[in-house]
C-alpha cells in the first residue's frame, strides 16, 4: 500500500465508499455460496425463537387476569433483541474485522497488495466496508422481530431510534478495533485473543473497575459528609463519562433518564443548590466512540502504510 | 539503451547478519536479468527493495527513475511483482483475480473486461476464466501470477523464482511466456538458483552470494570470461599411457584424469583445458597426427552450474 494516506491522482474521498476493490472482493466472497444465507436464516431463527420463549415466560410469570400486559410485553421483547444485538457489535463485528488483515498475512497476499497502488486507507477502508455490511445486514435484518414490540406497544420510536445509533456506531468502534489488532499481530489467533480481550474489557472490565472504584474510594468521599458541591458534581461527571465507555450501561442509563427524566438530550441536575447540565449518556457515548473509532482507524491505517524494517 | 534498475551501495543488515553487502547494479531498459545464487545469498531481499517492501539499511535504488524510498507509488506503478508463492484467494474465479489486481491498479472498470480476456489468452488461461484460483494447478497458478503483475502494463517485472516447484512443461511454459514478455518490450529482473533456467532466457545475469555481487555482465561474455576452464574426454584404443604421455608435453592442458578416476572407464582420460577452441583443434590434430588410436574426442557440456561453483568458489564459509 501507498505511502501516503492521499494517492497522488487526489481520488475523490466518496470513490474509496463506493468503488473500493477490496470491498467488492470481500463482499463477493462472503456472500457467495449459501454460508452467508444460512447464517442469516440460523441468525433469525435463534432470535424469533428467543423472542417467543421470553414473551411465553413473561406472559406465565404475569398474574393479571386477562394475560400480560402488551405494553411492558413489548418492552421485555425489545430488550431481548437490543441484547441480541448488543452481542453482534461486541463480539461478531471484531470477529469479521479481527482475521481480515492477518489473514491476508497468512494467504501471504497482504505483499501483493502492498506492491499495487491501492492506498493504506482504500485497503483498511474496504476491509472494514465489507465486515460491517454484513453485521448491518443482520442488525437490519433483525428490525422486523423489533417492529413486533411495536406491535405490542410500549415502545416508543426515540428509544428504537437512539438504540440502533448506539448499537451501530458500536459496531463499527469494535470492529475497527479488530482491524487495528489485524493489523498489528501477525496471526489471526493472536488478533482475535487481543479483539475479543479489549472488547470483554470495555463491557466488563470497566463496570467492574468502576464498582472496586466506588467500593474503596467511595467510603473516603461520602462517609465524612465534607463533600462540597463542586466535587459531587465532579464525581457525578466523571461517572457519566466513565459509563458512557460501557454499551450495555449506556442502553441502561439512556432508556432510563428517556423515561424517568422524559429527556432525550440534556437534562438538569442540582448540586448544593447548584443546577448543572447533563447530556444524556448516548450522546456521550457516541462522541467517545466516534473518537475511539477515529483513532484506531488512523492507527490502523499508519500500520498497514509501514515499510518492513525487518 | 537506457539503465532502467540501479542500485548504489545497496545494504542490508539484520541485527549483525549482513543479508546484503554494498549491492552495485546497473540493468538496462528491455534486458533479462537473470539474478543467481544459492538460497540466503540475498536475491529475495534485493528483490523486496526493489518493490518497496523492505527498507534498506543503507544504499540507494531507483527503478525506472523512482527512488525506492523516495518515490515508492512511483515505483509500484513501474513494476509488477511475482514473489516466491502463490497467494490463493479462496471463492474467487480465475478473471475474478485479475479484475481485483487490476481494480488495485486503478485500471478504469470499463477496460477491465478486455484486458483481463487479453491476459488470459496471454498466459493460455483463456478455458480457466470462470473457474477458481484454488483449483488450479500449480503450473497455472504461477501463469496466473505472471498475468497478474501485467495488469498495469508495469516497465518491468521483478519475479522471485518463477519456475521454483514447477514440473518441467511448466517449466518450459514459463519460459516461453518469459520470452514472450520480452519481446513485447518488458525488462524482466528474475531469480533463481537453478543455472540452466537461466542460461536460455536472460540477456544478462549477476551471481550474489553472500549478500555480496560476484558476477555481473552480458550472458555470452560472463560464459566466455567465466569458462576458461574446459573437460575433454578422450577415449583410446587399449592402453592409456601413451596417449597420457603425449597429453603431457602439449601446453593448455593443467591436470589429467585417468585410471584413478573410477567415474571414467580405463581407456578414457578427462583432461582439464584452459586454451579455446583454435588450440583445441590443434591438440585434436596433434593426437591423430602422433598415429594414436583415438575413438572419441569430446568435451564435457559443463553448464553454468559449473560456472556457479567456480564464481562463488571460497566465498560461502
Amino acid at each position: 500500500m501507498t505511502e501516503s494516506i492521499q494517492p497522488t491522482t487526489k481520488l475523490p474521498r466518496l470513490r474509496m465508499f463506493r468503488d473500493n476493490p477490496v470491498t467488492m472482493k470481500e463482499l463477493r466472497s462472503r456472500m457467495r455460496g449459501r454460508r452467508a444465507f444460512v447464517v442469516l436464516t440460523i441468525y433469525l431463527g435463534v432470535m424469533s425463537l428467543l423472542i417467543t420463549l421470553i414473551y411465553l415466560a413473561y406472559a406465565s410469570s404475569s398474574n393479571q387476569p386477562y394475560g400480560p400486559d402488551p405494553r411492558q410485553a413489548g418492552k421485555v421483547v425489545f430488550a431481548a433483541v437490543v441484547g441480541v444485538e448488543v452481542l453482534l457489535a461486541i463480539f461478531i463485528a471484531p470477529a469479521f474485522t479481527a482475521g481480515a488483515i492477518t489473514g491476508e498475512k497468512e494467504r501471504q497476499t497482504f505483499d501483493l497488495l502492498r506492491t499495487t497502488l491501492l492506498p493504506a486507507n482504500w485497503f483498511v477502508m474496504g476491509k472494514l466496508q465489507s465486515a460491517l455490511g454484513y453485521v448491518l445486514l443482520l442488525i437490519v435484518a433483525s428490525i422486523p422481530l423489533q417492529s413486533i414490540a411495536f406491535l405490542l406497544g410500549g415502545l416508543s420510536w426515540e428509544e428504537l431510534v437512539v438504540s440502533q445509533i448506539i448499537i451501530v456506531i458500536a459496531a463499527v468502534t469494535f470492529a475497527i478495533f479488530g482491524l487495528f489488532c489485524s493489523a498489528s499481530l501477525r496471526s489471526t489467533l493472536a488478533a482475535s485473543v487481543a479483539t475479543f480481550g479489549g472488547a470483554i474489557f470495555f463491557t466488563l472490565g470497566l463496570p467492574v473497575i468502576f464498582l472496586l472504584m466506588t467500593g474503596f474510594l467511595g467510603p473516603l468521599f461520602f462517609t465524612t459528609s465534607t463533600l462540597s458541591w463542586v466535587a459531587e458534581a465532579a464525581l457525578a461527571y466523571g461517572a457519566f463519562v466513565l459509563m458512557a465507555f460501557n454499551l450495555p450501561a449506556t442502553l441502561i442509563a439512556s432508556e432510563v433518564f428517556l423515561l424517568e427524566e422524559n429527556t432525550l438530550f440534556f437534562f438538569k441536575q442540582n448540586f448544593g443548590g447548584h443546577q448543572f447540565w447533563f447530556f444524556s449518556p448516548w450522546l456521550l457515548f457516541v462522541v467517545i466512540y466516534l473518537l475511539l473509532a477515529r483513532l484506531f482507524y488512523w492507527l490502523t491505517v499508519r500500520r498497514v502504510r509501514r515499510v518492513a524494517k525487518s | 539503451m537506457a539503465t532502467i534498475i540501479e542500485t548504489q551501495g545497496l545494504t542490508k543488515q539484520y541485527g549483525d547478519l549482513t543479508a546484503l553487502n554494498e549491492l552495485d547494479l546497473q540493468i538496462e531498459e528491455g534486458a533479462v536479468f537473470g539474478f543467481i545464487g544459492p538460497n540466503g545469498a540475498g536475491k529475495t531481499t534485493t528483490m523486496r527493495i526493489l518493490t518497496t517492501l523492505l527498507r534498506p539499511t543503507s544504499g540507494k535504488a531507483w527503478v525506472a527513475g523512482h527512488s525506492v524510498t523516495d518515490d515508492p507509488r512511483g515505483v509500484r506503478r513501474a513494476i509488477g511483482y511475482m514473489p516466491d508463492f502463490f497467494g490463493v484467494y479462496e471463492d474467487m474465479k480465475v478473471w475474478e483475480y485479475l479484475d481485483f489486481f487490476a481494480a488495485c491498479y486503478e485500471i478504469p472498470v470499463n477496460a477491465r473486461s478486455g484486458m483481463v480476456d487479453d491476459l488470459l489468452a496471454l498466459v493460455d488461461l483463456q478455458h480457466k476464466k470462470e473457474a477458481y484460483v484454488e483449483s488450479l494447478s500449480r503450473g497455472m497458478k504461477q501463469r496466473l501470477c505472471l498475468a497478474r503483475t501485467l495488469t498495469h502494463d508495469p516497465q518491468v517485472l521483478i519475479l522471485d523464482e518463477p519456475a521454483s516447484g514447477l514440473d518441467p512443461r511448466a517449466r518450459i511454459e514459463i519460459r516461453e511466456l518469459l520470452r514472450e514478455l520480452k519481446n513485447m518490450g518488458k525488462t524482466i529482473f528474475f531469480s533463481s538458483h537453478i543455472l540452466s533456467e537461466v542460461a536460455d532466457v536472460c540477456t544478462s545475469i549477476g551471481i550474489v552470494e553472500a549478500g555480496r555481487l560476484v558476477a555481473h555482465g552480458d550472458m555470452t561474455e560472463m560464459k566466455k570470461q567465466l569458462r576458461t576452464h574446459r573437460l575433454i574426454q578422450i577415449r583410446t584404443l587399449g592402453d592409456v599411457t601413451p596417449l597420457q604421455e603425449y597429453l603431457l608435453t602439449r601446453p593448455y592442458i593443467q591436470s589429467i584424469n585417468g585410471t584413478a578416476d573410477l567415474e571414467l572407464p580405463p581407456d578414457t582420460l578427462r583432461i582439464d583445458f584452459s586454451g579455446d577452441d583454435a588450440a583445441l583443434s590443434d591438440l585434436l590434430a596433434g593426437l591423430v597426427g602422433q598415429g594414436l588410436p583415438i575413438i572419441a574426442f569430446s568435451e564435457e557440456t559443463g553448464d553454468l552450474e559449473d560456472v556457479f561453483l567456480q564464481v562463488t568458489k571460497g566465498i560461502v564459509n
